[in-house]
Formats: structure tokens, C-alpha cells, sequence
């Protein structure tokens, strides 16, 4: 199965600080790690999961063995990086902040009353830039309009980050 | 009951412990895993946390230096009583 996966500039895993197998002119090395959902496993998210993980650099990745599905991610017990996707690259990056900022204005100022303490931290956020942006403007969703509608705002950061990333 | 989406910074510090021990349950470690994701301050807190641990975790009692021992001893005899 073929998915998703954030790592620290150095290669190195957010979580685990585990610095995995880069790929070069082939496939990094198969990783193996027994699967116990967030304990222990093979990490790796699905397109519609991109917003909830996005960080630094992002590899695609080979997932084989047994594989766990859970509600934002997937769990293998054997992995390998593919490749790195370039576009996940700078531009892009402030691109997917930019436009969760400004539907986040959008989604704070546009109902009544609006909500200005939301909207104030929103471009202070900016600086730290996607992962956080993306989670803002989710949470003014959900202030709105519920569960429902945090989890539409992320479905539609998953669409953006998807069709531009070609996964 | 409302639905868990997110975890505050405050629940972040409160879980930090069973999260690196491994004894949260995996829907709430996940929550606990987005949010450090997208908060740098909670990330350097965790980390703070590991090193910490990973320091601690391996002085003997008879590495520590006298001073310090009876400090610590003085601090946990209060700490007893209080």
C-alpha cells in the first residue's frame, strides 16, 4: 500500500526521533517494528490525513505486512520510503498557510456576531506555520458549526493539499 | 458528551507522562500526537521531558556529589511533611 509520510528535515521521525532510510536513486531500506498504534509500528497517513501531520519534509511510502487503519493515520509492521515528494517544498508550504489563514478570517468574520478573539490569532499563528494554520482554521469551523464541520474544514485542507501534491 | 477532535496545552502537560509510558489509550495518544504536532511549545516541553529522563534515568545514587544528595534528601524530607 502506497501512503504518506512527515518527517523532520533531517529524515528523522516527529515522534520516535528515529532516523529512517532515505531514498537516493532507490527506495530507502525496509523498516520492521510490530504494531501497536502509537507505541510502536509503521506511521504513515493517507491523503485525507495529510493536514493533521503536516510537517517539515514529506516522503511517499511503501507499506507492507499486517497494516492497522485507524481514523487519521495507518500503522504498518514493515515500511520503506519511496521517495521524497518535492513539492511539498517552501512555496507550497506558505501557499497551504496562506489560504488556511485566510479561510480561517473567512470562517471567523463571516457569521454574527463575528468571532474576533479567533480572529486575532491568526496571523500571529502564521509564523509557525502549516500544521498550525490548518488546526486554526479547523477549530473555527468547529466553534460554528460542531464536529461536522471541524472535520469538513479538514477534508477540504486534505483536497487543496492533495490535488497539489499529486497524491 | 461532546466528541474529543483536540487536546489543550494543558491536558498536554498533564498526559506527557503516560504518553512517553506508553499507557495512553491509542485514540487519546493520536490527539496527543496532532497537537504536538502543530505546537512547538508543547514539542520542546516533551522534549524537555525525554532528556530529563534520559539523564535521571541513569545516575546512581553514588554518582551523585554529597552536596547534592543532602539537598535532595532535605528537599524530599520537606516535601514529606508538607
Amino acid at each position: 500500500m502506497i501512503a504518506y509520510k512527515f518527517l523532520r528535515a533531517d529524515g528523522s521521525s516527529v515522534y520516535s526521533a528515529f532516523r529512517w532510510p532515505l531514498p537516493k536513486s532507490s527506495p530507502g531500506a525496509w523498516v520492521d517494528a510490530p504494531i501497536d498504534p502509537c507505541r510502536s509500528g509503521i506511521h504513515a497517513c493517507r491523503p485525507a490525513d495529510l493536514p493533521y501531520w503536516a510537517g517539515r519534509s514529506l516522503y511517499e511510502i511503501e507499506l507492507d505486512g499486517e497494516i492497522v487503519e485507524a481514523p487519521t493515520k495507518l500503522v504498518a509492521s514493515r515500511g520503506r520510503l519511496l521517495r521524497a515528494i518535492a513539492a511539498w517544498e517552501n512555496q507550497l508550504r506558505d501557499a497551504y498557510t496562506r489560504i488556511c489563514a485566510d479561510r480561517a478570517h473567512e470562517l471567523a468574520l463571516g457569521v454574527s456576531p463575528a468571532l474576533e478573539k479567533w480572529d486575532a490569532v491568526i496571523e500571529p499563528s502564521i509564523p509557525e506555520g502549516p500544521a498550525l494554520l490548518g488546526f486554526v482554521a479547523a477549530r473555527i469551523a468547529e466553534q460554528r458549526g460542531g464536529a461536522a464541520a471541524y472535520r469538513a474544514e479538514r477534508a477540504r485542507q486534505s483536497a487543496w493539499l492533495a490535488e497539489r501534491l499529486g497524491v | 458528551m461532546a466528541e474529543d477532535l483536540h487536546l489543550t496545552c494543558q491536558e498536554i502537560v498533564e498526559l506527557a507522562t503516560e504518553f512517553l509510558e506508553g499507557e495512553l489509550p491509542a485514540e487519546q495518544a493520536t490527539l496527543f500526537e496532532e497537537h504536538i504536532n502543530l505546537c512547538d511549545g508543547c514539542e520542546w516541553y516533551l522534549d524537555q521531558m525525554r532528556t530529563t529522563i534520559a539523564t535521571v534515568g541513569h545516575i546512581e545514587e553514588e554518582q551523585l556529589p554529597p552536596e547534592m544528595r543532602s539537598r535532595l534528601l532535605a528537599t524530599f524530607r520537606h516535601w514529606r511533611r508538607s
